[in-house]
């Protein structure tokens, strides 16, 4: 299924968590260099996607979060720095709150999967922010000094948040721990490989294992509340576990150009799917399903089962389908399309795991 | 202006591959960088025929460690080890320390040796540089050197029947020759294709002869030669003299096959690496000791490694080292400037230029061992020498150096120039 955004570039989408039909997707006029931007709501009906509802913005659009508590709400990160939050249910197009804290782009919106109450902000500021839908300001303000592509909610925790920034590292920030200089700060990893140690067998004309890249996009693994997936600009797809993060667990290699949006299965634990400015939609497994190929014991490694190639500009947002069929996805991308498919579309034989 | 700002920040994503990192990497400059001060080869001339025809390894040795010891303009006595990459001569381990000493260095300059064969002289800098950069020493000198007219190469000694009737092991028995066939026969390499290219290898030799770009790799020596009177005259070596001027394809063409009882027997002794004495050397120590020392830095050092093959077809081992090296100093084939492949046969210098699509002017840019010759343990080091002194030339700066080893292996190198 198809929806044209004409006139404005896709930048993120995202199912509604309370309907299987609800559709909000982010977008920007002219590419989000200039202009404004537009919020689609969407539904899907057996006729095709139509729309519910649309909301204008003076500047671009970014991304988008539905609330977790109440089903007609939904909050927008915007190119002037404002992050507003609109109700579908009241009459006029003006959202309910309308925060303008954020200096630059806010480029990333992420719910509270757990209390349901806060949403979390960052901008290319170098701040990530938090947010109660019920006060005019923010409730806190976490550095990261580093232009903030994404950054997102533990779906495990309520006081867990992670960014990824322009500095190539991921930041874990608890929000459990006292406020100190650290400013809750509780892990900093780099992705491109972590620093030499003194009286480690480090050589100095060994050149580090990855150059550092600008990351732009993560994602808590749903069922693995240590494991998160990572990519950017260097177009490695990487996963990290906390508990032991100086390298990568996997690096899924595939896409020519930066990976700008990536998202973990909520059905199954080993999938993922990524949009990129190579204007692919790929899906990959980390390999680590054991046991559920049956008689395919080296297909489990780490690969690439899928791509979808129909969009013909950068895709910037993809979201998976929590109800229903495991397997639906959207996609939004530059070239003004948003589509919902079902990734078994796209994937290669034998290359599923799940029956 | 924001428009701007966001318009670069996109083109920034777009820009993974533009940008070689792994060649800024490369070219940085650290005070922990294996620098090489110093750098010079004697002549390479032919094996019982060339003015080094009688000189004996350690007589080599002691000319050419004698000139690193005047000319590179450094206390003799901070040279901590001595590294000598050789294959043939007997007895190696009294040659490279008893040379050292003869050469005027003092008794706390120590020796060892380093042999893989046709990798000697550049696993010599390698274990040189491993001694440096784990701070075992501070200076040293990796030399290679070979006089294969006073040892001959006598091939595989007698071997057990477990490494006999071993179908990897029991391919070592395959003399060079035979590799080379396979090399060409399971890889489609015809005898044009080898001419071709040994033809243009004598060609480049011969410009660079005639124009005198080898001027500053070249250190000439004086050495001892016994006529066919059996009268001893001192004579001056002061350039290469296996380059056959005029030499083509056509004229390369009529030579007759060197191996008939090996197909497709498209090797010939035009087209195959000439039996050769010589020596090189390199002074190295960490950029940091250099700069304290008022060293000049002619280039450094940056990683060399090693893979191994079916020893049956051991030629085409470059094909193998070479991205394996890349991959580890995150270098592209582009980004490399200069490319010292060893010529053990044309058939596999052709195979690995084409398997790893190297530009063709840049792999070996002054012709290699078919031309001028390839003294075993000396070639490594040579192919260093030579790569600085081309780099410095076109003012170029990454070389990679690789070589195939007997018994099937790779090895290759990066270094840089700093002219």
């Amino acid at each position: 299924m198809e929806f044209v955004t004409t006139g404005y570039s896709g930048y993120s989408v995202k199912y509604s968590p309370f309907v299987n039909d609800r559709l909000a997707v982010a977008t920007s006029a002219n590419f989000g260099l200039v202009g404004n931007g537009r919020l689609y709501i969407l539904g899907l009906t057996a006729h095709g996607i139509v729309l519910a509802k649309q909301y204008d913005t003076q500047d671009a659009i970014y991304d988008t979060a539905w609330s977790e508590l109440n089903e007609n709400q939904v909050v927008a990160g915007c190119g002037d720095g404002s992050v507003k939050l609109f109700d579908l249910t009241t009459g006029n197009n003006s959202p309910v709150q309308n925060w303008r804290e954020h200096a630059r782009e806010v480029y990333a919106t992420s719910w509270n999967l757990v209390t349901k109450d806060t949403i979390a902000t960052s901008s290319w500021d170098g701040t990530i922010k938090l947010w109660s839908p019920e006060r005019p300001s923010s409730l806190l303000t976490l550095p990261t000094h580093s232009c903030t592509y994404s950054a997102a909610f533990s779906p495990h925790s309520p006081s867990i948040i992670s960014s990824a920034t322009s500095d190539s590292h991921i930041r874990v920030f608890d929000l459990r721990t006292p406020a100190s200089a650290s400013n809750h700060l509780v892990q900093l990893i780099p992705i491109h490989g972590a620093a030499p140690v003194p009286g480690s067998t480090f050589v100095a004309n060994r050149p580090p294992p990855t150059q550092p890249a600008e990351a732009l996009t993560h994602d808590w693994n749903k069922y693995r509340d240590t494991v998160i997936a990572v990519a950017g600009v260097d177009t490695v797809i990487r996963t990290f576990d906390l508990r032991n993060p100086r390298q990568p667990m996997v690096q899924l290699r595939g896409h020519e150009y930066a990976v700008r949006r990536l998202a973990w299965s909520p059905h199954v634990s080993d999938c993922l799917i990524s949009g990129s400015y190579d204007m692919s939609v790929k899906l990959w497994t980390d390999g680590t399903v054991a046991g559920s190929y049956g008689a395919h014991p080296n297909l489990r490694s780490p690969r690439e089962l899928g791509s979808m190639e129909a969009h013909t500009e950068f895709a910037c947002g993809v979201d998976w389908c929590l109800f229903g069929a495991e397997g639906w996805v959207a996609s939004t991308s530059w070239d003004s399309r948003v589509l919902v498919w079902d990734v078994r579309s796209v994937m290669r034989p034998h290359s599923y795991s799940q029956n | 202006m924001a428009a701007t700002q966001r318009l670069s920040s996109v083109l920034a994503h777009l820009n993974p591959l533009s940008e070689s990192t792994g060649r800024a990497n490369v070219l940085q400059k650290n005070p922990d960088d294996i620098v090489i001060t110093y750098a010079a080869r004697t002549p390479l001339t032919k094996a019982k025929k060339g003015a080094l025809k009688d000189t004996p390894i350690d007589d080599l040795l002691i000319a050419l460690l004698t000139i690193v010891r005047e000319r590179s303009n450094l206390d003799p006595s901070l040279v901590e080890d001595v590294c000598l990459g050789n294959v043939l001569a007997p007895g190696q381990g009294y040659m490279a320390r008893s040379s050292v000493l003869a050469a005027g260095y003092p008794v706390t300059t120590a020796a060892s040796v380093a042999n893989r064969f046709c990798s000697s002289g550049l696993l010599a800098i390698q274990q040189i540089a491993n001694q440096i950069i784990a701070g075992s020493i501070e200076v040293g000198i990796a030399v290679g050197a070979e006089s294969m007219s006073t040892c001959p190469d006598d091939g595989a000694p007698v071997l057990s029947t477990k490494v006999t009737e071993h179908p990897l092991a029991g391919q070592n028995l395959q003399p060079m020759g035979q590799t080379s066939e396979n090399v060409a026969e399971q890889f489609g390499i015809t005898r044009e294709m080898q001419d071709a290219f040994a033809a243009r290898s004598f060609q480049r030799a011969e410009r660079s002869q005639k124009e005198g770009w080898s001027k500053d790799e070249i250190v000439p020596i004086t050495v001892s030669v016994k006529g066919k009177d059996g009268e001893v005259k001192e004579v001056l070596a002061d350039r290469d003299d296996g380059v056959r001027y005029g030499t083509t394809k056509e004229s390369l063409g009529k030579i007759r096959a060197a191996f008939p009882q090996w197909k497709p027997s498209a090797t010939t002794g035009g087209n195959a690496s000439q039996i050769t004495d010589g020596a090189a050397a390199v002074l190295l120590m960490k950029r940091s000791k250099a700069e304290e020392l008022g060293q000049k830095i002619l280039g450094k050092f940056v990683a060399a490694t090693i893979i191994g093959l079916e020893p049956r077809i051991m030629g085409i081992g470059p094909s193998y080292a070479i991205p394996k090296i890349l991959s580890k100093t995150s270098l592209k084939v582009e980004d490399v400037d200069v490319f010292e492949i060893n010529e053990a046969f044309a058939s596999m210098a052709v195979y690995c230029v084409e398997k790893l699509g190297l530009d063709p002017e840049k792999v070996n840019p002054r012709g290699g061992a078919i031309a001028f010759g390839h003294p075993l343990g000396c070639t490594g080091a040579r192919q260093v020498v030579t790569a600085l002194s081309e780099l410095r030339r076109q003012n170029k700066r990454i070389a990679v150096t690789s070589m195939c080893v007997g018994t099937g292996m790779g090895m290759a190198g990066v270094f840089v120039s700093e002219h």
